[in-house]
């Protein structure tokens, strides 16, 4: 059942954890977005691991945003506990009280301060703080949100999407992109998606994702059942993000609904059960419902 | 009660006898106020995070969860073989599992029986007693008086169920996870009729009822009564019965976790020998204890019923390994149920070693203890997949839940440390013996067979 690694320890455990101490027990505040936001209710979602996997695919796809990565992060040594920072900070900013969503921002600002350097395939220098990038990582992670939750979560109500891209501005703003320049609604968000030009899958972003799609060490049942999430992944990316990466379309029954959220559950099943993540969990809902 | 004065063996059990023979009037007229207000609720739910639409079941149950469910009940009768993290996985599905809010609850009430609970029935707790697998207990009193437990299906589950049980190869990943070395398709297919068995509370109420008109009588067995015009496929109503829980027995003195044991070691041959049904979870929730060996079972939604050409070859496996001492016997049995590849090139005296310690128990005419050791040694047995009989033995699918539930069985009289002649026990009942009562429990169950008219047991009556 669980997802084993040969060594006998759970992947998901450092996830597990960052669950669990990004939810407060007693928060100060309902944080930058409170309990009765969409926000609170995507980032929840059970199907929020298909749009990890998406969201990264995508963000992978500006060279500059890779070499940054390639060049500075340690990812490929503890891929799972580089995960696992990410989606702890996205979930600390999401449920966290104010303040503790601020002072996480301020530490990843100042983490990407040093990040800069020059990329090997355009030839362009990047730097981490730049705005451009910041955003082009923001809006590839709320249009995954948004398009695998309606498409596996809880379905979204008309007017949901909109309401979740408006209400993610913060999360931009707080991470150092102008306020003006973020997308506040689906059409804003499509049109500056298209808009984005140099997009393309360099060795970096191939070797990455390919890792992401295919982690060493899964014992072989896992293993089955995390491709097969990969694929759902690669079915709900855009077509001009599939063909640069040249990913064949999945099996179109990969991707039915029922059986997408089936997988899901499985993998959700052994998450739920590492220590403190069905409490977390229960936080969330009880001030949902408060 | 524990008199200073050693008494002899057969003193003891005169006064067993009297103890037996007072059952008589066990659920004398007690006012259905009274048994509704002493059914406590087994455990805190989550009130606060109650299901309140059959979206919210779909997400917290739906895809794949109940299935999952169901095979952890499996795992849970079983110590070994199964990974830790499976069995935590399962523990804790099943343990916080939310229940449904009480409207939600009324809602399929209402849906099933056409009328509010309050308006089905006289009295109504909004609040559930208890957590059933895919549904919930709860008190209720009916119009004309009768203090019953209704069963409420969660909304949405039984959907939910028939699509998971169409992913075969997702539960075939499963259970491999679940049970390393089981060669596992056969019990992927068993879990599936199973489930879709489950989800049908009318088929349970059938099954509950065949087993409560057998049982009709009988001095220490019980089954709640179905109350038939308040059941449907998601709603099974029957008669409420108070009692303790098997947490409980486990800190009774010994004589009562004994004569408990017995009971329920005498309901599964019983059941499987005379009714030809087995009722398919041991499931120690499953039990309400009333002190004497007075038993109460519960849940009959895993219940397997057997033809005559499904039992004979495990009779003639019993008759040759327990009674005729006689391996080529026992192992042309188990070759004809199934169990064992015809031709296999392992030496009889293998065979016997190996499959007859299912019989361990019934092998010798004596007293002889369970233990959880015990219990646990015979599952390590079962899923031993380094001995030598291992590449060439298979559990066939009629038997899937058979062998659950012996392992479960073993599992609750191991947890009672439960002592008994089981080998004359099971004479008394085996059709190829036809052995006279060899307890108070047992002459009081004869004076039953006697009462209700039926023949006795076995090939020479």
């Amino acid at each position: 059942m669980e997802p084993l690694t040969r060594d006998g320890l759970s992947p998901l455990k450092p996830l597990a954890d960052a669950l669990s101490s990004a939810v407060p027990e007693h928060p100060a505040d309902d944080g930058l977005f409170g309990p009765r936001s969409v926000v609170w209710r995507l980032h929840r979602d059970r199907s929020f691991p298909v749009a990890a996997i998406r969201s990264l695919m995508l963000q992978a796809l500006h060279p500059l945003t890779m070499a940054g990565v390639a060049q500075h992060s340690d990812w490929r040594r503890d891929p799972l506990g580089r995960l696992a920072a990410t989606s702890g900070y996205v979930l600390t900013v999401t449920y966290g009280a104010r303040a503790d969503a601020e002072a996480a921002a301020r530490r990843v600002r100042a983490v990407h301060r040093h990040v800069r350097g020059v990329d090997d395939v355009t030839g362009l220098p990047y730097s981490a703080d730049d705005p451009a990038l910041l955003l082009w990582v923001h809006a590839a992670m709320v249009d995954s949100v948004v398009c695998v939750a309606d498409r596996y979560g809880r379905r979204l109500e008309p007017g949901d999407a909109d309401r979740y891209v408006a209400e993610m501005v913060p999360f931009a703003v707080i991470v150092g992109i102008p306020e003006d320049l973020v997308p506040g609604s689906v059409r804003e968000l499509t049109d500056y998606l298209s808009s984005v030009g140099l997009l393309q899958a360099t060795p970096a972003a191939r070797d990455a994702i390919g890792f992401v799609l295919d982690p060493p060490d899964l014992d072989p049942d896992m293993r089955e059942t995390w491709r097969d999430l990969g694929q759902v992944a690669i079915g709900t990316l855009p077509e001009w993000a599939r063909s640069l990466y040249g990913f064949p379309v999945p099996p179109t029954e990969a991707l039915e609904r029922v059986t997408v959220r089936q997988l899901v559950g499985v993998l959700d099943l052994s998450f739920e059960s590492l220590p403190g993540v069905l409490e977390a969990r229960q936080r969330i809902e009880l001030r949902m419902r408060a | 009660m524990s008199g200073a004065v050693p008494r002899s063996r057969a003193a003891r059990a005169a006064a067993l006898a009297r103890l037996v023979l007072r059952i008589g009037g066990r659920y004398a007229a007690r006012s259905p106020q009274l048994i509704f207000a002493s059914v406590d609720r087994r455990r805190e739910l989550r009130h606060d995070l109650a299901l309140r639409s059959a979206e919210e079941v779909a997400e917290e149950l739906g895809a794949m969860k109940g299935a999952l469910m169901k095979l952890g009940q499996m795992a849970s009768y079983i110590d070994e073989g199964v990974p830790e993290e499976f069995r935590a996985t399962m523990a804790r599905l099943q343990r916080d599992a939310p229940p449904m809010s009480a409207g939600l609850a009324a809602a399929v009430v209402a849906e099933e029986l056409g009328d509010t609970p309050e308006g089905a029935f006289g009295r109504w707790d909004p609040l559930p007693f208890a957590a059933a697998s895919i549904g919930q207990v709860h008190r209720a009193i009916t119009r004309d008086g009768r203090a019953v437990a209704v069963k409420v299906q969660y909304p949405g589950i039984g959907e939910s169920i028939e699509a998971d049980v169409r992913n075969v190869a997702l539960l075939r990943r499963i259970a491999r996870m679940a049970f390393p070395g089981l060669e596992t398709s056969a019990l992927v297919d068993e879990l599936r009729d199973r489930l879709r068995e489950e989800v049908d509370y009318a088929l349970e109420a059938e099954h509950q009822q065949l087993f409560a008109d057998y049982y009709e009588g009988h001095p220490v067995i019980h089954v709640p009564r179905v109350v038939p015009e308040l059941s449907t496929r998601r709603v099974l109503t029957s008669e409420l019965v108070p009692g303790s829980r098997f947490e409980d027995v486990l800190g009774w003195d010994q004589r009562e976790r004994d004569l408990a044991a017995e009971t329920i070691h005498r309901f599964v041959f019983r059941g499987l020998y005379r009714l030809h049904a087995f009722n398919g979870d041991p499931h120690p929730g499953n039990y309400l204890f009333h002190g004497r060996g007075r038993v109460t079972f519960l849940d009959f939604g895993l219940t397997k019923r057997f033809t005559a050409n499904d039992l004979a070859p495990l009779e003639d496996a019993a008759r040759y390994i327990a009674v005729e001492r006689d391996g080529a016997g026992f192992r042309a049995a188990l070759e004809r149920a199934g169990f064992l590849q015809p031709g296999a090139p392992v030496a009889t005296e293998l065979v016997v070693d190996h499959l007859g310690a299912f019989y361990n128990t019934v092998l010798r005419d004596g007293p002889l203890t369970i233990t959880p050791e015990y219990a646990s040694a015979l599952v390590r047995r079962f899923f031993d997949t380094r001995s030598p009989i291992a590449p060439y033995s298979n559990i066939p699918r009629a038997y899937v839940v058979l062998q659950r539930i012996s392992l479960g069985l073993y599992g609750v009289l191991g947890s009672l440390r439960a002592t008994g002649n089981w080998r004359r026990i099971a004479e008394e009942i085996w059709p190829f013996t036809n052995g006279p009562p060899s307890t108070p429990i047992g002459e009081a169950e004869a004076r039953w067979r006697a009462l209700r008219g039926e023949a006795p047991l076995g090939r020479s009556a």
